[in-house]
């Protein structure tokens, strides 16, 4: 699929293209989030009744869409199932992408990005805010440091400095330490992410303990399953990348099984939520099933990005055909981003009076403003970006790459015995 | 061979349960009323619905002395229906809640509690990450969307600014015209008697629809009033326990 390969030379390569496709997009966005820095929020549809919206939805989708690292590396180091080590291989890059991408919007969305140190110096160590940011950036530092033997690859760096190469692929050692922060730190973080809404009594609709538990669960089915579904895509685009299909096939059988459990909670979930009236939570639950968000929540969520990708992934036959397989993984991936920007929006947008009396009911308005998408587009292109660059020099989807530690015992424990 | 291992790991497992355990000690510590220890002076304001015209004056008054721009209001009048055929108004400032969503919730500690009870905002620490607006039940916080430059439309008709304007970027709300209760105390007068020393809008109120004082003072005009009358607060099932305190509408009173 490359210039490279092709015997006839060609002007613009089909990765040439998807390359400038991309660029064309992040500079765009860069352009758009300098407006943003410069002019102010003012120039979003944000308001004081709907004060987080797109922005929040991309963060918190790719925060979720990099749960694959955390899982696949405690599955690999944890559990010690080596032969998944290659998948974490790419989950880890992944997430390395998605958590750059989270900060990326976080960055837009805060009135004050010239203080987004504050969080680290000025602790509110009650706060479920505070609490994901600091795990967000430790589990970041933990991502580059897991990243260290991938980046190692780079043949350029290889040649120009091997020794700083060495150096970065022995980091690989501490690879059990770095996936027990990782587990530890995504524990928190990825669920709080979920508790940052259900903590807020003034929103009946979020004001629930499972909140945390369903962005948890959907967050690791859909991070496996956009590292799966980006090895297969790539295995199809380019020989770049090789795959063993049975650890994938695995992995997408796995998926299938957490979102049988998320169903499962989910279901509950609603039953509990239903059940009687309750003001400003009823009316969100009626946003999702009968207003306006009702297509994202039946179509994207519940059958398209559950059902639909459940059944597609447990039963043997269609998950061994590549499409159905495909098709059903990045249903899941919509799906888990379906779910958080309804989360976000239907507990916003339901507006509950204080006032004496009977509960009356407003609701807000918001649609994203072309600036807020062109900067949003530009951080997923920068992440696709990123990762086909990955893909390409980094070989961070080939499943014959065997890291030094293969070679067993006794290089794994050595950190331990110098402790 | 497999032995050690197993130990290596085990150990792991549990540093890395303990580690996680510990840094979600402080997380769940159960709510406190404030994290600061009350000081002698526990401010308070009662709003008589009865007497409330829905003038906005208090609007105003609060707009100028704090310099807030003309599409922010701390203190909010509305509508809130009819009694016995008297438009009825509930006017709402910031309600300095005892247990408040918005210093829960803020990840870098620009929202706390003064010792007398005052919920303050540090805008030298704020973020803007809005997660307060989103808390707060009440929607007492503004976002600055916008920078505020020219003249203040309410100054000097209302008042002068006696705090510093704030920047883009950063929430802002009511705080019981904190500054004034300094400086009145610290030339020994009494917030809620001294008009100087009193918030601006119950100042400004035409109708004195608002009463200021302390509620650690029992002869004080609040503890009086709450002593004497029936009052509510806003959404007090939440558990928020504000310190703006309403008597009802009561349409003899309104004739």
């Amino acid at each position: 699929m490359n210039a490279a390969n092709s015997l006839k030379p060609r002007k613009i390569s089909p990765w040439m293209a998807w390359v400038g496709f991309l660029g064309i997009l992040v500079v765009t966005g860069v352009a758009a989030g300098l407006l943003v820095f410069w002019k102010g929020l003012s120039i979003t549809n944000l308001s004081d009744l709907v004060p987080w919206g797109l922005w929040i939805s991309i963060d918190l989708s790719s925060i979720a869409m990099s749960a694959g690292a955390f899982s696949l590396c405690a599955v690999v180091y944890l559990l010690g199932l080596k032969r998944f080590e290659p998948v974490a291989r790419t989950a880890t890059f992944i997430g390395l992408i998605g958590y750059t991408m989270a900060l990326l919007t976080l960055l837009l969305d805060i009135g004050r990005p010239d203080r987004f140190w504050h969080s680290m110096v000025y602790w509110n160590k009650h706060s479920l805010l505070w609490e994901v940011t600091m795990c967000v950036c430790l589990y970041l530092s933990v991502l580059v440091l897991e990243s260290m033997p991938i980046f190692a690859r780079f043949d350029w760096l290889k040649k120009r400095w091997p020794k700083l190469s060495g150096m970065m692929s022995r980091v690989h050692h501490y690879a059990p330490y770095l996936a027990i922060a990782g587990l530890g730190l995504s524990m928190l973080h990825q669920s709080s992410l979920g508790a940052l809404y259900g903590v807020l009594k003034a929103r009946p609709l979020w004001y629930r303990p499972d909140v945390s538990v369903l962005f948890i669960i959907s967050a690791v089915a859909g991070g496996m399953a956009l590292t799966v579904f980006a090895s297969m895509l790539s295995a199809r685009v380019t020989k770049r990348v090789n795959v063993d299909d049975s650890i994938l096939d695995r992995v997408a059988w796995i998926v299938g099984w957490i979102l049988v459990g998320y169903l499962y909670f989910r279901f509950w979930d609603a039953l509990a939520m239903t059940y009687t009236y309750e003001p400003g939570r009823t009316e969100g639950l009626r946003l999702l099933t009968s207003g306006p968000l009702s297509f994202n929540f039946w179509v994207g969520e519940i059958l398209l990005g559950t059902i639909v990708p459940m059944v597609l992934l447990i039963n043997k036959r269609t998950r061994s055909i590549q499409l159905w397989r495909m098709l059903a993984l990045a249903l899941v991936v919509g799906g888990v981003a379906a779910y958080r920007w309804d989360t976000n929006l239907s507990g916003l947008i339901i507006v509950l009076s204080y006032l004496p009396g009977e509960p009356a009911i407003g609701y807000a308005r918001y649609v994203p403003s072309l600036v807020e998408f062109l900067s949003g587009a530009g951080v997923v292109a920068y992440g696709l970006l990123a990762f086909s660059l990955g893909v390409r020099y980094l070989k961070v989807i080939n499943h014959q790459v065997v890291e030094e530690h293969a070679e067993e015992g006794r290089e794994v424990t050595q950190p331990a015995a110098a402790d | 061979m497999s032995a050690p291992k197993i130990n290596r790991r085990d150990f792991l497992k549990v540093a890395g349960v303990g580690v996680t355990a510990l840094a979600g000690l402080n997380l769940i510590r159960p709510a406190e009323a404030s994290s600061v220890t009350p000081g002698p002076h526990q401010w308070a304001m009662v709003i008589d619905q009865s007497k409330c015209t829905g003038c906005g004056y208090c609007t105003l008054a609060c707009r100028a002395h704090n310099d807030v721009p003309p599409e922010i209001s701390w203190n909010q009048v509305i509508e809130t229906g009819t009694v016995s055929g008297h438009q009825v108004f509930l006017a709402r400032p910031c309600m300095q809640c005892g247990h408040a969503p918005c210093v829960d919730v803020c990840p870098v500690k620009a929202s706390y509690y003064r010792p007398d009870g005052i919920v303050m905002m540090d805008y030298d620490r704020c973020i803007g990450c809005r997660y307060c607006e989103v808390a707060c039940p009440y929607g007492a916080r503004s976002f600055n969307w916008e920078t505020f430059n020219g003249p203040n439309p309410a100054v000097p008709e209302w008042g002068e600014p006696e705090v510093a304007r704030r920047p883009r970027g950063v929430v802002e709300k009511c705080a019981f015209c904190y500054q004034r209760i300094d400086r009145g105390l610290s030339l020994g007068m009494t917030p809620g008697v001294d008009t100087d020393a009193t918030p601006a809008c119950v100042v400004a109120c035409p109708v004195k629809a608002r009463i200021f004082g302390d509620m650690k003072d029992p002869e004080s005009n609040v503890s009086k009033l709450l002593r004497e009358r029936a009052s509510y607060c806003l959404r007090e099932d939440l558990g928020t326990a504000p310190r703006v305190y309403y008597l009802n509408a009561n349409p003899q009173e309104m004739e």
